[in-house]
């Protein structure tokens, strides 16, 4: 059946010049007056007519789902904070932007914040407005130098038109409350460590310390940054709000798609990001729901050199692999159960040929997580570690079939939430080096010289006597 | 690996009379950083940014310094400077190569931009050249996998390099030296 889009307009990628709608050499940084100009800021304006309250009832109705890797309705999570009625006492809380991106394979919140720093920062308003937040860090990972500096620009800019700052939101315009509300919102620049992106790592590294995941509970909408009540949202996320609250629930659910297997919908345009054997790599914009094939045939016009598509990552390492007999599967929430995979994750695939080699992929990946681990805890710190060593021995040919069982048995061991680990990064890690093994044992197979078991056994007439 | 041994506490320090962290930071960190964290902790990071901006490394005395600026122990400084990557409790070359080794990199051929790295420099990953004008190094992810292979000449991202071009920038980094 062919695949048509439901959403025939750009969201997210409104400024910045995508296909199928526009040419990426037209991209440019989109300033406040230009921001404003192509209705930016309407969605916010909207928002302080409401009563904060009705804000997130509208997030929570239209079921967005985290952006950043797990998928967890936003305004669902937006509820677990203390009740607003309870806020005017004492006590800041806080909102940390997810700009850490760093799962090898994605790179999408960058398209945000290289483009389009404004629409994020709109929607880091509309987000503090609707849960009584009075300061916000864009918690962005070290290496993307040039994205901070468009994004402090940007913070300038919103400062100076009072968007932030002074006297309350939007030059300190009456709310629906009946009184401005004033929000902070700065940049703070992490130094490169993968572990950050988890959320409450991300929040350690916020009050300079080492990044260790915390364990939970308590959850950081209760006890988060400085032990205050927090919410974590990825880039996207955010952005997705202003034109969510500017053009209402059904406006939204309208895009994306409803779940095939009785889960929760998948709706909205999702930034999607494609990466190794394709034609044409990059970020587009698409409804949730959309084929790899298609993804890959036509917004990434198709296989490298025309070779045959061998398997892809399905959304960033941790999601796991989809095999040659999964080209069908369509990029939504559902893809975990239907697929075998960890899950949607960031939506960012990375695609396979016919010549790539899946042991030396499982390598690449396990050093990865070997790299990554925090430490804290045994499993990861010493599983990844050992994955890594089996499975290089296994690339160079000196290992052996029982090796294999070794390398699967530590993957399918490590991990496993809740209850061995503090973190989801050994699920990662487990779901990466699992779903290859076992997609492609073959290939692995091949690779090892067999056990031989020594076995006495006596034949012939000695065996009688 | 952000859980290896630190050194030993009865390690002696080089020190000089010079301070790392200067005045002036202290008064632009006081007056625009620290207001923005509930505790002085949290003016951490950014601290050791702006020393590591202004000395190309952060030695163990500006270790110390900011310990003291920012009351806490030199030990909770050290521990969480050791375990981010980014900081370099060593002195690198005025230049860094960094060449992405993650997957979509590594099949997008990045071991040859790599390779194009170490002859043209002559030192192998992790090392500095003797002039200590270059330190080469390979990361993990940076997030330009559409780009991929993928490298960072200091602060500038480049995006599907090639052998020939990775060796253009290093040349290129050396000749503006030069001037
Ligand atoms: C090891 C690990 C790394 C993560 N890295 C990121 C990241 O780089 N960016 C991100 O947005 N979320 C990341 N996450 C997910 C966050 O923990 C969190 O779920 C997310 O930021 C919540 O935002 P959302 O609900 O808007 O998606 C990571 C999770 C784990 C376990
Ligand atoms: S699972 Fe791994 S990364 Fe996560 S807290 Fe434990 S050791 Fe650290
Ligand atoms: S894998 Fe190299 S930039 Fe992402």
């Amino acid at each position: 059946m062919a695949y048509t889009p439901k959403t025939n307009f750009p969201i997210l990628t409104k400024r910045i010049p995508t296909r199928p709608w526009g040419d990426e050499r037209q991209r440019h940084i989109v300033r406040y007056d230009e921001y404003v100009e192509t209705g930016g800021y309407v969605g916010l304006r909207k928002a302080l007519s409401m009563a904060p309250g009705d804000v997130t009832e509208v997030v929570k109705e239209a079921q967005l789902r985290g952006r950043g890797g797990a998928g967890f309705p936003a305004g669902l999570k937006w509820t677990f904070l203390p009740k607003i009625e309870d806020v005017n006492s004492p006590g800041p809380r806080y909102l940390a932007v997810n700009a850490d991106e760093s799962e090898p394979g994605t790179f999408k919140d960058r398209l945000l914040m290289d483009f389009d720093p404004h629409l994020m920062l709109e929607g880091i308003a509309i987000c503090c407005y609707a849960c009584r937040i009075d300061k916000a860090y864009i918690y962005i990972r070290g290496e993307y130098h040039h994205q901070a500096q468009v994004v402090e620009e940007a913070l300038l800019e919103a400062y100076h038109h009072g968007v932030f700052g002074g006297a309350g939101l939007m030059n300190g315009s009456d709310t629906a409350t009946g009184a401005p509300w004033k929000v902070e919102c700065y940049l703070h620049r992490g130094a490169g460590a993968y572990i950050c992106g988890e959320e409450t790592a991300l929040l350690e590294s916020l009050e300079g310390k080492r990044g260790w995941p915390r364990v939970k509970p308590p959850f950081p909408a209760v006890q988060g940054l400085f032990g205050k009540p927090t919410i974590i949202n990825n880039v996207e996320t955010l952005a997705h709000l202003p034109s969510i609250i500017e053009n209402g629930v059904e406006w939204f659910t309208a895009q994306g798609t409803e779940s095939t297997i009785g889960g929760p919908p998948s709706y909205g345009t999702k930034l999607m990001g494609l990466s190794g054997h394709v034609n044409r790599p990059g970020v587009y914009e698409c409804d949730l729901g959309i084929p790899l094939r298609t993804f890959v045939e036509e917004y990434g016009a198709g296989m490298r050199g025309g070779k045959k598509f061998k398997g892809a990552i399905a959304g960033g390492i941790s999601t796991g692999v989809l095999g040659p007999d999964q080209y069908e599967a369509e990029l939504d929430f559902d893809i975990g159960r239907k697929y075998n995979v960890l899950g949607l994750g960031t939506a960012c695939p990375t695609i396979f040929d016919e010549e790539t080699d899946m042991v030396a992929v499982a390598r690449n990946i396990s050093r990865f997580f070997k790299h990554e681990s925090c430490g804290q805890c045994t499993p990861c710190r010493e599983g990844s570690g050992w994955l890594f060593q089996l499975l290089s021995r296994i690339e160079s040919g000196e290992a052996r079939t029982k090796d294999l069982d070794l390398a699967l048995e530590i993957a399918t061991g490590m991990g496993a939430m809740p209850g061995t680990t503090i973190c989801g990064l050994a699920d990662g890690n487990n779901w990466a080096i699992r779903t290859i093994m076992n997609k492609y044992w073959g290939e692995f197979e091949a690779r090892v010289q067999p056990t031989f078991v020594p076995v006495t056994m006596s034949v012939g007439a000695a065996a009688n006597g | 690996m952000a859980w290896v041994a630190k050194p030993s506490a009865t390690e002696q320090i080089e020190r000089r009379d010079e301070p790392y962290l200067t005045q002036e930071m202290c008064d632009q960190l006081s007056r625009d950083i620290l207001p923005r964290y509930e505790t002085k902790m949290g003016a951490l990071l950014p601290t050791l940014h702006m020393v590591q901006h202004a000395h190309g490394w952060i030695a163990a005395q500006a270790l110390e310094e900011i310990a003291d600026f920012l009351d806490l122990a030199p030990a909770e400084v050290l521990d969480s400077a050791s375990f981010y990557e980014e900081y370099w409790l060593k002195p690198k070359g005025k230049h860094l190569i960094a060449v992405c080794r993650s997957i979509a990199c590594e099949i997008c051929s990045h071991a040859e931009v790599t390779e194009a790295c170490r002859k043209r420099l002559n030192i192998g990953v992790g090392e500095t050249t003797e002039d200590g004008k270059f330190t080469l190094i390979e990361l993990e992810c940076i997030g330009a996998c559409g780009g991929a292979p993928a490298a960072l000449v200091d602060e500038t991202l480049h995006e599907n390099v090639t052998p020939q071009r990775i060796v253009e920038l290093i040349d290129q980094a050396r000749d503006h030296d030069a001037l």
